[in-house]
C-alpha cells in the first residue's frame, strides 16, 4: 500500500502540481473570478472597500518557484496548505510550541504556524514532501519507518524535518545533539526514545552510502 | 487463562510473532507527511464553518440577532439552535440526560453553543462571530469542586437528577440522594468496623489527583459533503473525513444507510480511548447538506482542551496489622462530574473497577461524591489508568514506610491468589513481575529522606503493581481472501496511533507460513472488520479472532492445492492465454497430509514435495470468521476477584532539597502481557504511558480563572506537555506466562502502566514530605518548609 518508493513518488507528484503561475485570481470574499492581480484589487476596491485586499508572492517552494495569492495575515503553514497542497506541514497548536510544522528556510527550521508567508518573498524553503522527495534522504525516512518513530503520526513530518536540518548541519550527531535538535518537537504518542535511534542510524546509513 | 480454545494457541515456536522493527503498514505515509488527516482536506469550492463558544463558564443564550452576521459578505448561512434542521438531528446524548444535540446552554467556557457560520472562508466566520448580538443569561458556575459540594454553593444543575453510573452496578443501600451539586455512590463489602477493630495500625491520608488534557495531537475538526455516484445506487452519498471512529453514529444521525456513508482517510492522530464525536463532526454533514458545498469545520487548539482525566481528591484510612496485612479500607472522594454529558470513567467507573478487588481483604468501603461542574467535557477516558489505583498504591506505601518493610513484599503479603479472595497461592506473573522488577531496579528499598547521592540530593523511589485490563468483549468480523495467490486482511481504518492491524497480520502470517511482508492489508471503509474492539485488549483479542480465521483459509487452500492438482481448471480460449505453473503434486492427498511454510504447500511426509502459494490455487478463497477470545478474567472475574498476567512499575528520583528540582532518574517496567505480539508497539506504549504520567504529575494541571470560571492556559505554552528533553528514561521488560486468554495467551495492556502518584511516592522517599501534583520546584520547596 505505501513503501518507500510510492510515497517518495506522491511526494514528487505533489511538488510538481504546485502551481508555478497564477492564471485566476478568485476574490475570497465573493467567490467571483479575475484574469489578474490587479483586476482583482479592483474589484476589492469597489465592492469590498473596507476590506484588506489579498496579495501575491512568490516562493521557491521545494526547489521551485511557485506563485500564489494569499491574504496578508496567512501564515506559512496555511499557505502550504490552502494554495500549495502540501499538507505534511501540520497545525498543531498554531503557537509556535509544538514544532508540527517545521519547515526548513534558508537553511534553519522555522515554524510555519508563526512565520507570516509575505516574510518569506524571495526565500528557499522546503518541506516534509521536498525531504520525501529526494532519495538522498530515504535512509532518514527507512529509519523513522524501522523504528517505528511514530504512532499517529500527525507529529512525525515536524519532526522529521527537525532531523532533517540537524544532519544538514551535523551529519554524524551525538545523541544528545538529536534530542536538543529535537527539543522544540511534541509528540503526545511519547515517541521520543526512537527518534534519535532512528537519526543515528540514518546518519550511519547515509556516511556509508557517501563512502561507497 | 492461556488460549486452549483457539487454534495453535499453544503454539510453541514463532518466526513472525514478536519479530521486531517490521515497519508499520502506514508508516512511510506518516513519515513522509503523505497521510492525509481530517483537517488537511481542502476541496474546490469548499466552505468554513465556526461554532459560537462561550465566554462565559456557565451561561443560557436568550436570543441571537443574527442580522448584521447575515448581511456581512461571504457568510452563507447562520443557524440558530432554533432552526428546524437543527432540531431535526437527533442524537440520544451517550452519558447524562436528554438533551438536543445543539442548545443554548453554555456548561463550560469555550463550549459550543447557540450559533454556527458557514461563510467563504475562516475569517469571515470570526468577523461574523463578532456580529452576532447574543443577549446572554449569565449563571453562576462551579469549577473549583470543593466549593461545589458545600451546602452554600450555588446549584448549577438544580433540574437533573441522574444518579452517575457505570456498567450498571447498584451502590449501597445507603447511598444520600443527590444534594446540591453533590451526587454520591457508595459501595461497601465485608465489615469495615470489624476490619479496623483487628487493625494494629491506620495510616490516614489525602491524595490530589489532577485533571489533564487528553491533547488530541491534530485539532477535531471535519470536511463534508455530499455526491451522487450510480455505482453507489439511488440517493445521495455522505462524505465525511476528520476523526471519527466509526460511520455507524453519523450515518444513523442522518438516516442514512452506512454503506452510504463514505469515509475514505486512514488517518485519525492520537485517539486513545476518546472516541467522543465531537458537535464539529455531527453538524458539518447538515451544513453541506444545506448549502450544497463542501464545508470545513475545525476546532482551534484553544477549543479542544477536554480531559483525559477528570479531578479527584481522595482521603483513605487503611487499617493494618504488624505484619502488613490490609485488614481495612476506607476510601473517600470527591470526583468531577464534569460538564453535561461527561463520562463516569472518570468518577464512579472507579468504585467498581477499584484496584481493592485484588487483595485479600475484603473490608472495603467506597464513598464517592460526585459534584456537577462547569470544568470541562471528559469523552470516554485517556490513556490512564483510570482506575484510583494510586489511592492502593499509596497505601502500601505507607504501610511500608511505617513497618520498615519492602513495598513490594506489602503488595505479595496483601494479594490474593489466582482464583478469587480466599486464594492464599501466588500469582505466579505477579512473583515473576517482582522478581525481574528487583533485579531491574538493582537496589534495595529504603525508607524516606535516608538516602543521600553523592552530588547532596536526596534519592526516592516508589513502586506499583496492577493487573493488565483487558475489558473488551467486542465481536470481530474477521475475512481473509486468498486471490492471485496473495493473501489479503481486508480492514477497516483509520489508524489512531496502534499498530494493531500490523499486530494481526503478523498473526496471519505466522499462521499460514508466510513472511509478514506477503500479507496484504487492505484497508477499507467498508470493511466489518476492525481491530480496534474497543477495549485495552483490541489488538491481541481481534489477532485472536484472526488466527481463527486464518486457519479456516489455510484448510481451504490446502484442499484447492488438492482441487487444482487433480482437476486444474481449463485453459480460457479469450485472448492470449497466460503461461500456468504446473500443479502441485498433491493428487490423491488429503489437506491434512499437506502443510504450508515459508511462503509453499508442501506435503508434510516430504517436505521437498511442494509449489509456492501462489501457484496453488488460481480460485479466488474467502475464509470468514466472527467471534471473540473467551471472555478475559477482568470480564469474568469482577476486575480483580481473579488474577492472571500482570505488571509492575517502579521509579527513581533526585530531589534537590535547595532549589526543588526533582529529576527522574529513571521509571521501570516489568510487565507480563502474556506473549509479546510486536515488541515496539509495546515498548512504545509503555513509554507513552510514562510520559503521560510524568506529565500529569510534573508539568500538567488545568488552571482556572475563580471569579469567571475562564480556563487560563488552554494552549501548548501555558499547559506544558513533556518534551524530549524533558523525558526520563524508561526501562522496560517483558515476561511471557502466556496466561492470558488472546491471541496464543497474550493479553492486552494499554493504559494498565500509567500512573498519578508513583513520581509523587518516590518524592516523599527521598525528603519525607507529600507534594501535591504537579510537583514544580516551588510546590517542593513549599512542602520543605523552605517558602
Amino acid at each position: 500500500m505505501y513503501t518507500q518508493e510510492s510515497t517518495q513518488a506522491t511526494a514528487a507528484t505533489l511538488i510538481q502540481a504546485m502551481p508555478s503561475v497564477l492564471d485566476a485570481f478568485p476574490c475570497p470574499i465573493c467567490g467571483r473570478v479575475f484574469s489578474s492581480h490587479p483586476l482583482l484589487l479592483r474589484h476589492y476596491a469597489s465592492e469590498h472597500p473596507s476590506a484588506i485586499a489579498p496579495v501575491t508572492v512568490t516562493l521557491t517552494l521545494n526547489g521551485r518557484q511557485c506563485e500564489a495569492l494569499i491574504e496578508p495575515h496567512w501564515t506559512l503553514q496555511r499557505t502550504l496548505q490552502y494554495r500549495f497542497g502540501l499538507t505534511g506541514t501540520k497545525h498543531m497548536c498554531d503557537k509556535g510550541a509544538c514544532g508540527s510544522c517545521t519547515v526548513i528556510m534558508d537553511e534553519r527550521a522555522v515554524l510555519a504556524c508563526t512565520t507570516l508567508t509575505i516574510e518569506c518573498e524571495g526565500k528557499s524553503i522546503q518541506t516534509i514532501e521536498g525531504i520525501a522527495a529526494d532519495p538522498k534522504w530515504k535512509p532518514l525516512v527507512d529509519a523513522y519507518c524501522r523504528w517505528d518513530a511514530m504512532q499517529c503520526g500527525y507529529c512525525t513530518p515536524g519532526f522529521l524535518v527537525s532531523a532533517k536540518a540537524l544532519l544538514d548541519k551535523n551529519p554524524n550527531p551525538t545523541e544528545q545533539e538529536c534530542r536538543e535538535a529535537l527539543a522544540g518537537n511534541i509528540c503526545i504518542c511519547g515517541t521520543y526514545p526512537r527518534h534519535a535511534t532512528a537519526i543515528l542510524e540514518a546518519a550511519l546509513q547515509m556516511a556509508k552510502g557517501e563512502q561507497q | 487463562m492461556p488460549d486452549y480454545d483457539g487454534a495453535n494457541g499453544l503454539r510453541e515456536s514463532f518466526r513472525v510473532v514478536g519479530t521486531p522493527n517490521l515497519p508499520g503498514r502506514l508508516s512511510f505515509a506518516l513519515a513522509t507527511g503523505v497521510a492525509k488527516f481530517g483537517i488537511d482536506y481542502v476541496l474546490p469550492d469548499m466552505l468554513y464553518a465556526k461554532f459560537l463558544h462561550s465566554p462565559y463558564a456557565h451561561a443560557k443564550i436568550l436570543h441571537i440577532d443574527c442580522t448584521k452576521a447575515l448581511a456581512l459578505p461571504g457568510v452563507v448561512d447562520v443557524l440558530t439552535w432554533e432552526d428546524e434542521d437543527l432540531k431535526a438531528l437527533n442524537l440520544a446524548p451517550a452519558r447524562g440526560a436528554p438533551r438536543p444535540l445543539f442548545d443554548n446552554i453554555a456548561d463550560k467556557e469555550g463550549d459550543e453553543v447557540g450559533a454556527i457560520v458557514v461563510a467563504e472562508n475562516e475569517d469571515i466566520c470570526e468577523e461574523a462571530l463578532r456580529l452576532l448580538e447574543v443577549e446572554w443569561e449569565v449563571k453562576p458556575h462551579i469549577v473549583n469542586l470543593l466549593e461545589g459540594r458545600r451546602e452554600d454553593a450555588p446549584v448549577i444543575r438544580p433540574e437533573e437528577n441522574l444518579q452517575p453510573s457505570f456498567g450498571g452496578r447498584k451502590y449501597s443501600e445507603d447511598t444520600p440522594p443527590k444534594r446540591g451539586n453533590v451526587y454520591s455512590a457508595y459501595m461497601t463489602s465485608g465489615d469495615i468496623d470489624a476490619g479496623f477493630g483487628e487493625a494494629d495500625h491506620i495510616a490516614e491520608y489525602s491524595l490530589y489527583n489532577p485533571a489533564f488534557s487528553s491533547h488530541i495531537p491534530n485539532p477535531s475538526g471535519t470536511v463534508s459533503w455530499w455526491s451522487r455516484d450510480p455505482y453507489q445506487g439511488e440517493g445521495a452519498n455522505l462524505h465525511i473525513e476528520g476523526a471519527v471512529r466509526s460511520r455507524e453514529r453519523i450515518a444513523s444521525l442522518y438516516n442514512m444507510p452506512n454503506e452510504k456513508v463514505i469515509q475514505e482517510g486512514l488517518f485519525m492522530g492520537g485517539k486513545y480511548c476518546d472516541w467522543g464525536l465531537r458537535k464539529s463532526q455531527q453538524i458539518t454533514p447538515l451544513l453541506a447538506q444545506r448549502t450544497g458545498r463542501p464545508v470545513r469545520c475545525v476546532n482551534t487548539r484553544e477549543e479542544m482542551y477536554d480531559m483525559q482525566m477528570n479531578e479527584r481528591y481522595v482521603y483513605m484510612k487503611v487499617g493494618f496489622t504488624n505484619d502488613g496485612i490490609i485488614t481495612a479500607v476506607d476510601d473517600f472522594s470527591i470526583a468531577d462530574n464534569g460538564v453535561r454529558g461527561s463520562s463516569t470513567f472518570g468518577n464512579v467507573g472507579d468504585l467498581v473497577q477499584g484496584p481493592y478487588n485484588t487483595l485479600s481483604c475484603k473490608n472495603v468501603r467506597q464513598r464517592m461524591e460526585i459534584v456537577d461542574s462547569n470544568r470541562g467535557m471528559m469523552f470516554v477516558s485517556g490513556q490512564h489508568c483510570p482506575f484510583n489505583w494510586d489511592s492502593l498504591t499509596m497505601a502500601i506505601y505507607l504501610i511500608a514506610e511505617k513497618l520498615d518493610i519492602d513495598p513490594t513484599e506489602i503488595a505479595r503479603k496483601n494479594l490474593h491468589g489466582p482464583t478469587s479472595k480466599d486464594d492464599r497461592n501466588p500469582v505466579p506473573s505477579f512473583d515473576l513481575c517482582i522478581e525481574a522488577g528487583k533485579k531491574l531496579m538493582g537496589q534495595e528499598w529504603h525508607k524516606s529522606g535516608t538516602k543521600m547521592l553523592p552530588d547532596g540530593r536526596m534519592h526516592g523511589m516508589s513502586f506499583r503493581y496492577q493487573m493488565c485490563p483487558r475489558h473488551s468483549g467486542a465481536i470481530y468480523r474477521c475475512k481473509l481472501e486468498y486471490r492471485d495467490g496473495v493473501v489479503h486482511m481486508p480492514t477497516q481504518g483509520p489508524l489512531f496511533g496502534v499498530y494493531n492491524a500490523e499486530c494481526n497480520a503478523m498473526v496471519v502470517a505466522e499462521e499460514l507460513g508466510l513472511n509478514y511482508e506477503d500479507v496484504s492489508i487492505d484497508f477499507d471503509y467498508r470493511e466489518p472488520f476492525t481491530p480496534m474492539g474497543g477495549g485495552s485488549d483490541g489488538t491481541t483479542a481481534s489477532a485472536w479472532a484472526m488466527k481463527e480465521c486464518a486457519n479456516k483459509l489455510k484448510k481451504m487452500i490446502l484442499q484447492a492445492a488438492i482441487n487444482n492438482a487433480e482437476n486444474p481448471p481449463p485453459a480460457s480460449r479469450m485472448g492470449a492465454a497466460p503461461s500456468k505453473a504446473p500443479p502441485g503434486p498433491f493428487k490423491g492427498l488429503q489437506p491434512e497430509d499437506l502443510d504450508m511454510a515459508e511462503g509453499r504447500v508442501f506435503i508434510k511426509a516430504e517436505p521437498d514435495k511442494g509449489v509456492p502459494i501462489e501457484q496453488a490455487s488460481e480460485e479466488n478463497l474467502f475464509a470468514t470468521y466472527i467471534g471473540r477470545p473467551p471472555l478475559s478474567v477482568w470480564s469474568t472475574g469482577s476486575m480483580g476477584q481473579i488474577l492472571d498476567v500482570m505488571n509492575t512499575a517502579y521509579c527513581e528520583v533526585a530531589v534537590d532539597t535547595e532549589t526543588g528540582e526533582v529529576e527522574i532518574l529513571r521509571f521501570s517496567a516489568v510487565a507480563d502481557p502474556g506473549l509479546v505480539l510486536r515488541p515496539i508497539s509495546l515498548e512504545s506504549q509503555i513509554d507513552q504511558v510514562m510520559y503521560f504520567s510524568q506529565g500529569c504529575q510534573m508539568l500538567e494541571d488545568y488552571i482556572y480563572d475563580k471569579r469567571s470560571g475562564v480556563l487560563l492556559n488552554n494552549n501548548m505554552i501555558e499547559y506544558k506537555k513533556p518534551g524530549i528533553l524533558d523525558v526520563a528514561p524508561v526501562e522496560r521488560q517483558f515476561l511471557e506466562t502466556r496466561a492470558s486468554n488472546a491471541a496464543y495467551g497474550a493479553s492486552g495492556i494499554s493504559h494498565s502502566l500509567a500512573n498519578t502518584h508513583l513520581v509523587i511516592i518516590a518524592i516523599h522517599n527521598a525528603t519525607g514530605v507529600w507534594v501535591d501534583p504537579p510537583a514544580t520546584p516551588a510546590k517542593v520547596l513549599k512542602a520543605l518548609g523552605k517558602i
